[in-house]
């Protein structure tokens, strides 16, 4: 994939990339409205990297503890190295469950939010065997109709407009041509998925927070639709990173506090739900996912990029994002934890990501966990140098640059020609697309006289 | 070996240096009524007083007289609930009033466990939400709360304000498929 390439393809909708900036920040706006009232925002910022830490500096003690007390609680416990693995996981589990292994009809499946599962592909998996699988949250199910990836982890169907959304449920869910309500519309979405809640043999759900003390897992939502499901069925499937951990329940205070108020600045969300038994008669089962997560906990420059609670919040602020859409960085988590997390996963394809930024740290500001996420990007890049994975006009651009920043003379002789080069041609030929891609969209300043150099021993004073 | 022999082995062997944890401090705030009923406002819900608790009968009697079918362990039930009730039975639930252990000033969220809940469906299929909270019970935030707590049971949740999305270009839309509306009835003095 090609970072600059998709995003030129969203960017090319001058209105709608406005819209999508626009939208976005008054998210980000609405966080900063908050946190301010909270006064120690700050100190739990930090509290809550510090408990992250020290969380995945005994990972494997805090996954064992958990994993006994959620024994012990009647959940049964899986394990899973990669996406492979984890899918096939959830497949045996549902045809093995014993509410639904004498089904004769299609066994029906209804998930909430979880990106794990897109990073698995989960999805297509399971329909291939022939799981109805449903998204239900609003904004999954509108993407999942459309057959899209979602662009935004928190917010699903950022990128399309209430016509799109119109358009999609008019296909699938008969509401009127040219209804565009999003109180209509979510109507309709409620009626369709009721029906669908009431049907499902199993409800798959993320998990935001595991307890290892207590072998609990709490997942948040704001419509309702991972209790609905998950109560409503006979089988409970959660999937979880192994990232998700935390020692104990009192520090689900700090990470709930946080992760509302930096998603989407609500103070908390509608619904925080502690699942730790199965209710009487019912299956409750929790895979733990490791998929490449291992392998960046070794990774001392990129570790901190595993205390993600994914709230999205750096996307929100990004100037890059913000006007080149989700859907441009081609991974499950887009925008910057996403440009750290996908080159671990695969630095070939994804080598573009961590040059999708303008390093200006503002990710990093906003980071709940304090993740020094601009920090990472510009580390990413001189892993992607190393591995001799730069395109090559970046790669030679910039040796040809090092030669002669090395070379004074060769400096001051290029400088001088470049000076009145630019004073002579012809606008066409300094702005050409095919010569020089950085004036694409941007006007060069007017040439000056001279450089700093001969203006200064012109004028110093000896 | 299997996977989960794979997994633990792996992160034994990236993990760093063990890292101290963090003692998380008393924090403080204003834990009022008054502060709880405006951020629980500002969420899409609402919340009334009563003096006693016998007096929520009253109190749906005067906001939900319109509602049909009511589960309840509090007031007048018209429909039977347990924890084995039918989903199509739960279905038609138009109002559940139900009792909550703790709430939160700071964001408007109450406890509810699962022994309050009658059936775990019931407060999210419900078409309409009363939680019934006795003002005493109301901590400033999360830490406190956690604390009062004690134990988080087989299943609970904290329940802030209606169900909403605004996954349609970011327009708020009250009711997405839990409760269209949430009331919360405060008692005591």
């Amino acid at each position: 994939m090609n970072h600059p390439a998709l995003a030129e393809k969203f960017a090319r909708d001058f209105s709608r990339t406005t819209w999508h900036d626009e939208t976005l920040w008054f998210v980000r706006q609405k966080r900063d409205k908050a946190i301010y009232p909270i006064p120690e925002f700050q100190e739990l910022r930090l509290l809550a990297s510090k408990i992250k830490d020290h969380t995945l500096s005994n990972l494997d003690n805090y996954l064992l503890q958990f994993e006994e007390n959620a024994r012990k609680n009647g959940v049964q416990v899986h394990w899973a190295t990669d996406g492979e693995e984890h899918n096939q996981i959830v497949l045996d589990i549902i045809r093995n469950a014993s509410s639904i292994k004498d089904k004769t009809g299609t066994i029906k499946m209804v998930k909430s939010k979880s990106m794990l599962t897109e990073e698995c592909h989960l999805n297509p998996f399971l329909q291939k065997n022939g799981v109805e699988v449903v998204d239900t949250d609003l904004g999954e199910r509108i993407v999942q109709f459309r057959n899209e990836p979602p662009s935004h982890i928190v917010m699903p169907a950022i990128h399309l407009k209430k016509e799109d959304v119109g358009e999609t449920f008019h296909e699938h869910l008969g509401t009127p041509k040219g209804e565009k309500d999003p109180q209509a519309l979510t109507e309709a979405a409620r009626q369709h998925l009721r029906q669908k809640f009431i049907e499902a043999d199993v409800a798959l759900t993320g998990v935001n927070f595991a307890v290892a003390e207590t072998g609990s897992f709490v997942v948040c939502t704001n419509e309702g639709n991972a209790d609905l499901g998950v109560n409503l069925a006979n089988v409970h499937i959660a999937c979880m990173g192994m990232e998700k951990l935390i020692p104990k329940i009192e520090h689900l205070s700090v990470f709930i506090r946080l992760l509302a108020r930096s998603a989407t600045g609500q103070p908390v969300t509608t619904y925080t739900s502690h699942f730790t038994k199965p209710a009487e008669g019912k299956e409750m089962h929790i895979v733990i996912v490791d998929n490449g997560r291992t392998q960046q906990l070794g990774r001392s420059d990129f570790r901190n990029s595993l205390k993600c609670i994914r709230c999205g919040a750096c996307m929100n602020t990004c100037p890059v994002y913000r006007r080149s859409g989700g859907h441009s960085y081609d991974f499950t988590v887009p925008g910057p934890i996403g440009a750290i997390l996908s080159p671990n996963i695969d630095l070939h394809k994804y080598s573009s990501l961590p040059f999708a930024s303008t390093l200006c740290g503002s990710c990093s500001d906003v980071c709940p966990v304090k993740i020094d996420i601009h920090v990472q990007l510009y580390k990413w890049r001189q892993v992607v140098s190393k591995e001799n994975e730069l395109p090559a006009s970046k790669k030679w651009g910039m040796k040809g640059l090092a030669k002669m920043l090395a070379m004074p003379k060769v400096y001051d002789l290029g400088g001088k020609l470049a000076r009145s080069a630019l004073r002579v041609l012809p606008h066409g030929m300094t702005h050409a697309k095919g010569l020089n891609p950085w004036a694409i969209a941007r006007e060069l300043p007017d040439a000056p006289k001279q450089s700093f150099k001969e203006w200064y021993s012109k004028n110093k004073k000896s | 070996m299997s996977s989960r022999e794979k997994i633990l082995a792996s992160v034994k062997a990236h993990k760093p240096v063990l890292i101290d944890l963090p003692t998380i401090p008393a924090f403080e705030g204003d834990g009022s009524i008054e502060r709880f009923k405006t951020v629980l406002s500002g969420i899409g819900g609402h919340a009334i007083e009563v003096e006693s608790k016998t007096d929520c009968q009253g109190a749906i009697d005067t906001h939900y007289s319109d509602l049909k079918s009511v589960a309840s362990k509090l007031v007048k039930s018209s429909v039977e609930i347990d924890k084995n009730t039918s989903k199509e039975v739960l279905e038609r639930v138009d109002l559940a009033v139900i009792e909550g252990v703790v709430g939160v000033a700071e964001n408007g969220a109450i406890w509810v466990p699962e022994v309050n809940m009658i059936n775990r469906a019931l407060p999210f299929i419900t078409q309409h939400l009363v939680l019934v909270l006795e003002k005493r019970q109301i901590v400033a935030n999360m830490h406190e709360a956690y604390k009062k707590l004690d134990t988080v049971g087989s299943y609970g949740a904290f329940i802030a304000g209606p169900s909403k999305t605004a996954d349609i270009e970011q327009s708020l839309v009250i009711g997405a498929h839990g409760a269209r509306s949430m009331m919360v009835i405060l008692y005591g003095g």
